[in-house]
């Protein structure tokens, strides 16, 4: 039947192509996502289908992504993953020799287990390290993020050479941190030169979100299967699969690794191979149920514990000046910071300023990476409330502009002593002048200068003052507080402004 | 060059030198005896129609921009503060500008403003980059160090060098157009303190003495024209204002080709008097510009 072969043959070819396109749609407008959007119109919508920051949202989400394996298996890796199509893409790109069946490594469960009990115990460094998006987000951010804002602006400065203004503004950058730059240069390097060696390694080996998926995928209700007759023992398929989790010889493919690529089904030259749905008459394998519902119903049980006791427990950290970092507009307290940030940069990558980076300790070792607002190069913009609208973990809640404007994330200080307007006698103001609240205000000095004076209720602890402090050392310092309040309420613009038109003129 | 223009230019340097010579009293019965005054104050109408009434009484818009010449307006546009907050310039008064300016026959017109909040939001939320394009002119960038100059200012006692804009540096019309507002650490702001804007490290203003800074700075380039807008007046809790109630509806402006004597209007309307506000002072000192309004005469309309 060549017509029927032909047909079956161009379906696949379909389907593997969708699958392709999909995949690689999904991963360039994360891409996008992390480089080019900044602030403003963001929302969490595109990181929210993401597994880790939907589990670390709400324990629901982990549920939702294991109901989605019991239909069709790891659907989310080959799809919406990026670190996923970023491995594949090296693998294919690399065109090495392929390696045949390898059987799944049991460092995979040890390292799903650590995850979730580090997770349960708020020691946050763990998932946020081994989470598959979170990893992409920090390269995308930390490696390319600097090649495209270096690469607009040089545009731009052309564009402005020749006089055409306004048509492509100058993008902020997001502080540089070598240590981080070097780190994430050296993990995705290891990774691409792992992955054109052995396809999807990561994926196989270390992903937790592959693991804990791969416990409900047991027997999905769609699955790629051998269809019994049509097998010329080729080996197309033992070599077309990324995750080496299908073996010829025992006709049989890793469920609960495989990642439905459909490459195999592509590469097979007789049709054997072919998407199929669970037949009623087949048995399951018990062992492997058993082993998926105690497993999975555990992670469950462990994720559904932790999300309940979200302490407010106050950060450990402290650095020599007694100053606390600052956890973005949102974030609540640093107990929910620290607890449900997965340190993905999406906020980091929102932020109009670019105050957002990643920390080196700030938050102390379990919460490396975790961002914190940097005011030496700019400071918290009052109409602003992006980082919220960009958070996929709920660590960064979004805010209404009316409530961000009332929301204190940190507490300043003046510093007289270092002030300019003490020590050399000339007027400055300029921390009064950025203060949206006038928390810091200029009160009478000595012949007739101004000096500042704050008032600790109104103040938001944005940082303007700190980072346009002229004085070296800085005369008006922020610390972060450990749970975020609310400013005073200030009365005297009920009334609105005072029309006064002039009776005549003074002079 | 070539040797005609040579001649001409020659010519009007030596009679702009030997003006310079002439004694200030000599000189302000010439300025008197010109058919405009030196200062326009308006008040009772809309920003657009103050302008255009003011611009009117110092000999119309030809008398600032000649077919052909390249404009730079320097609004205040540096808070991320809508128009309703009057932190920034009325956007109104600015697209009024632009207008006119092209109708005179300015081949562009540039208005920029080195912000203080980020500029993409200020620029946008201020109204006034609107404002600027829907009259037909051009929202320039002031973001980054690289569309700045080091000129050094001759003359200038704190302030020795500094970068100034490049667009500052090739325009052949420069119109200040700034907001009257209290001013937390310079007092009042209004003309010469807009000129801040022009200015890339305006940071070491802060460092080096505010006031003086602001006085040396306006040695460098004076403004053809000073418009400021004292439509809505923050009158305390400036230069950003924190509600609706530290402003006053006042619908003036003041128009002048002395930036000197346009802040000493806008410091009496205010309600301060300008000889103690440093940087006039030392301006006038410097011989910036004159804090006597009679002198260079004032037109007053009220609409």
């Amino acid at each position: 039947m060549p017509s029927d072969k032909k047909s079956s043959g161009k379906k696949k070819r379909t389907l593997g192509k969708a699958r392709n396109i999909l995949s690689l749609a999904v991963f360039f407008l994360f891409l996008a996502f992390f480089l080019f959007r900044a602030g403003g119109t963001a929302s969490p919508l595109l990181p929210g289908i993401q597994a880790v920051p939907a589990a670390f949202r709400w324990w629901g989400g982990a549920a939702v992504f294991a109901v989605s394996a019991l239909f069709a298996g790891r659907v989310y890796c080959s799809f919406l993953c990026p670190l996923g199509t970023f491995q594949e893409a090296a693998w294919r790109l690399g065109k090495q020799p392929r390696t045949g069946y390898l059987p799944g490594s049991p460092l995979r469960f040890l390292v799903l287990a650590l995850v979730l009990v580090s997770g349960a115990l708020g020691i946050s460094i763990v998932p946020a390290l081994l989470d598959p998006y979170a990893a992409f987000g920090r390269g995308a951010v930390q490696l390319l993020r600097p090649a495209a804002a270096g690469g607009i602006n040089a545009l731009s400065d052309f564009l402005e050479g020749r006089g055409i203004y306004g048509l492509l503004p100058h993008v902020s950058r997001i502080p540089f941190v070598p240590v981080l730059f070097w780190g994430t240069a050296a993990f995705f390097l290891l990774l691409a030169v792992w992955s054109v060696r052995r396809g999807r390694p990561f994926c196989d080996a270390l992903c937790p979100v592959g693991t804990f998926l791969g416990l409900f995928s047991a027997s999905p209700l769609v699955s790629v299967r051998f269809s019994g007759d049509r097998c010329t023992g080729c080996g197309s398929c033992e070599r077309s699969c990324p995750q080496n989790c299908i073996s010829l010889k025992e006709r049989r493919i890793d469920a609960d690794r495989c990642v439905l690529c459909l490459r195999c089904i592509e590469a097979c030259p007789g049709g054997e191979l072919s998407l199929a749905f669970a037949g009623k008459t087949e048995s399951l394998a018990r062992r492997g149920l058993l082993r998926s519902a105690a497993g999975g119903a555990a992670a469950l049980a462990v994720m559904f514990w932790s999300r309940k006791k979200v302490s407010s427990a106050t950060s450990s950290a402290s650095s020599p000046d007694d100053r606390l970092p600052v956890s973005p507009p949102g974030s609540g307290s640093h107990g929910n910071f620290t607890k449900r940030c997965v340190a993905c940069m999406a906020c980091a990558a929102a932020c109009p300023a670019g105050i957002i980076r990643p920390s080196l300790g700030e938050w102390g070792a379990r919460g490396l990476f975790q961002p914190v607002l940097d005011y030496e190069k700019g400071y918290c913009q009052y109409s602003c409330n992006a980082c919220g609208k960009a958070c996929p973990t709920g660590a960064i809640i979004p805010l209404l502009l009316e409530e961000k404007q009332r929301t204190s994330i940190g507490k300043a200080r003046f510093l007289r002593r270092n002030c300019i307007v003490r020590i050399y006698g000339t007027a400055c103001g300029a921390c009064s002048e950025h203060c949206p609240t006038q928390a810091m205000h200029m009160v009478p000095f000595r012949g007739g200068l101004t000096i500042p004076e704050l008032d600790p209720s109104l103040c938001l602890g944005c940082g303007a003052c700190e980072n346009v402090c002229p004085a070296e050392p800085k005369a008006a310092i922020v610390s972060g507080i450990p749970v975020h309040g609310k400013i005073r309420e200030t009365r005297d613009g009920d009334g609105g402004a005072t029309v006064a038109p002039l009776e005549e003129f003074p002079f | 060059m070539d040797r005609r223009e040579f001649l001409k230019r020659a010519a009007a340097l030596g009679i702009g030198g030997a003006a310079l010579l002439v004694p200030r009293s000599v000189r302000s019965v010439f300025a008197a005896a010109r058919s405009h005054p030196g200062l326009a104050a308006v008040r009772g109408g809309e920003p657009g129609e103050m302008f255009d009434r003011g611009v009117a009484a110092l000999g119309g818009m030809g008398r600032f921009v000649k077919k052909g010449q390249t404009v730079v307006i320097k609004p205040n546009m540096a808070w991320d503060v809508p128009p309703e907050g009057g932190a920034n310039t009325n956007p109104a008064l600015v697209e009024r500008i632009v207008k006119r300016c092209l109708e005179a026959g300015a081949s562009k017109v540039y208005a920029f403003d080195h912000t203080c909040d980020l500029w993409r939001r200020s620029y946008k939320n201020s109204g006034v980059e609107d404002a600027v394009r829907r009259a037909g002119g051009v929202a320039a960038p002031a973001d980054s160090g690289g569309y700045y100059q080091k000129v050094s200012i001759a003359g200038g006692k704190v302030l020795k060098e500094v970068s100034v804009h490049e667009l500052l540096l090739e325009c052949d019309v420069f119109i200040n157009v700034p907001v009257l507002k209290h001013h937390g650490g310079a007092g009042i702001t209004m003309g010469m303190k807009n000129l801040m804007g022009t200015v890339w490290n305006r940071g070491e203003f802060h460092s080096k003495g505010l006031h003086q800074c602001i006085a040396d700075i306006s040695l460098f380039r004076r403004p053809q024209l000073t418009v400021i807008d004292a439509y809505r007046m923050m009158s305390r809790n400036g230069p950003r204002g924190t509600s609706p109630g530290d402003l006053r509806v006042l619908k003036a402006q003041i128009l002048s080709t002395d930036i000197v004597a346009a802040d000493t209007a806008a410091a009496r309307i205010f309600g301060a008097d300008p000889a103690n506000v440093a940087y006039i002072r030392s301006a006038a000192g410097m011989g910036v510009g004159t804090m006597d309004l009679e002198a260079l005469g004032v037109e007053r309309i009220a609409l």
